[in-house]
């Protein structure tokens, strides 16, 4: 009886070592992370979809239009305007948001994160121009860059030709506000005062875990009405939450650091997750599953696109993931991003007068097996990924270089 | 944006509340504040941003300083004490 009294105590021990602490109190290893969201990624792909969030954010701007009195229709012809939440797509997102919430709670990481006026006006401009830059790539820096390029789609590489230059320049800027709010400090004339005192126990782990059983409850609603689309991808839009907020995987730092910091390590996970994704799409896509999803429209729009997206998604602090995992957070900055996002895309059928795809602006989606095949298909994606990394390599050579003379 | 102010909280240590600036902002903030910390001398960077517990410290290891183990002082903040001595 001893002997099992231990064993329980000991189990007991390492579960709230292995499962609560490593899985909600300390923040996950990046690598677990990116790893993590590519797999996500490939099973959603295999279950109904791969990831993207942008379009649905577009279309619910355009459902606000509509709502405020100027019918307006969706810019993605795939994402028809209908109540949110009876569309699959934006569950995905609504997922994300519940998804962050949940986990930092568990952590006892939300805070209702206040901005300054100049703050949310960024946060807002940011929103803005991610979504021009939605409508142009298309669609965001994870769908239009990051799917698109383990997808086997042109645009993918394409567009990262615009995000990385967009996000270097947003980098600069937030650089520069950076070092104008330090430029004043002198520590040998700092006042004395008394530091921020720690505050005690925290109830949110308790509210994570209702939210966690509330977005089980919700999903088991759908299911139970038949929905199982819109459920589903509520869970999976749930997990991929999770996985960034306790990882911190961003998307912004993969481009932005490059330049700004010559420091890669975001981006580097990235390109590993590139490969891991290339190959499994090409296990599905090559038995004929879903052959064109998220293939789209090549050209110098996707350029174009991406690097205004670039910067904005830099300004507001998050790409499209970014800014929905971070309002879960509480950053009054991404709610506002998200605003400024549905706004401006969700008005592009007025601006443009045509969707996306459509018309003089847009190339033709290009998928890569089609053109050469799927050995070559696979060759251009790995090409891509290597040249990207020896350039990670060379930039951060830079820095070591600098080093050395310095 | 606003100014960031440091105060005195020691006879060597100081403390620069950068709560209220998302990330990457405490990052790209350190490498100025550490260049002018004096000798011998503690900065705790008071933080609410959940990926600055992370990045902060590794950018103040990457510049040469000692960081201790990051403290949470609330929900979503964090105390985070570089020093430019062992």
């Amino acid at each position: 009886m001893l002997a099992a009294g231990y064993r329980w105590r000991k189990t007991g021990e390492k579960l709230k070592g292995d499962i609560y602490l490593n899985l909600w109190r300390r923040p996950w290893p990046l690598g677990v992370g990116a790893v993590a969201l590519v797999i996500t990624n490939i099973f959603m792909f295999s279950y109904a979809r791969a990831l993207g969030v942008f379009p649905q954010i577009a279309m619910w701007g355009s459902a606000l239009y509509s709502f405020l009195g100027l019918p307006t229709e969706s810019p993605f012809k795939p994402y028809p305007v209908k109540p949110p939440y009876l569309d699959m797509h934006s569950m995905i997102d609504v997922g994300i948001i519940l998804g962050a919430l949940a986990a930092a709670m568990l952590a006892s990481e939300f805070k209702l994160r206040k901005e300054s006026w100049q703050g949310g006006l960024q946060g807002l401009l940011g929103g803005i121009l991610m979504g021009f830059g939605t409508v142009l790539m298309p669609p965001c820096n994870v769908g239009g860059f990051w799917v698109a390029t383990m997808a086997f789609s042109l645009s993918g590489p394409l567009a990262a030709l615009g995000l990385l230059p967009g996000a270097y320049i947003g980098g600069r800027i937030l650089q520069w506000q950076v070092q104008r709010a330090v430029a004043g400090i002198d520590f040998s004339l700092a006042p004395e005062a008394r530091p921020v005192p720690a505050r005690g126990n925290s109830r949110q782990p308790i509210i994570g875990l209702a939210v966690l059983v509330t977005i089980a409850g919700t999903a088991g609603l759908y299911l139970g009405l038949g929905m199982n689309k819109v459920g589903v991808l509520l869970l999976f839009g749930t997990a991929f939450g999770i996985i960034v907020q306790r990882s911190r995987l961003c998307f912004v730092a993969a481009f932005r650091d490059i330049f700004t910091l010559r420091d890669g390590t975001v981006m580097k996970w990235v390109l590993l997750t590139l490969a891991i994704g290339a190959v499994g799409f090409a296990i599905l896509k090559g038995q004929g599953y879903q052959p064109e999803h998220m293939v789209f429209p090549a050209g110098l729009h996707n350029v174009v696109g991406g690097f205004i997206f670039g910067i904005g998604m830099t300004l507001a602090g998050g790409c499209g993931l970014g800014i929905l995992a971070r309002s879960g957070e509480g950053y009054v900055r991404s709610w506002l991003a998200i605003l400024g996002g549905m706004l401006s895309s969700g008005a592009w059928v007025h601006i443009y007068g045509r969707k996306v795809g459509e018309g003089w602006l847009y190339g033709k989606p290009v998928f890569l097996p089609a053109y050469l095949g799927w050995g070559g298909a696979l060759g251009l994606v790995f090409a891509f990924i290597l040249a990207f990394y020896l350039l990670i390599l060379w930039v951060e050579a830079g820095k070591n270089a600098k080093a050395q003379s310095g | 944006m606003p100014k960031l102010k440091a105060v005195k909280t020691g006879p060597s240590s100081y403390q620069v509340d950068m709560r209220g600036w998302m990330c990457p902002y405490p990052k790209y903030a350190l490498e100025a504040l550490l260049c002018k910390l004096p000798q011998d001398s503690a900065m705790a960077l008071q933080v609410d941003c959940p990926a600055a517990i992370t990045d902060v410290p590794a950018v103040a290891r990457a510049l040469g300083f000692t960081v201790e183990p990051v403290i949470q002082t609330g929900d979503g903040e964090w105390k985070i004490v570089i020093k430019n001595y062992d």
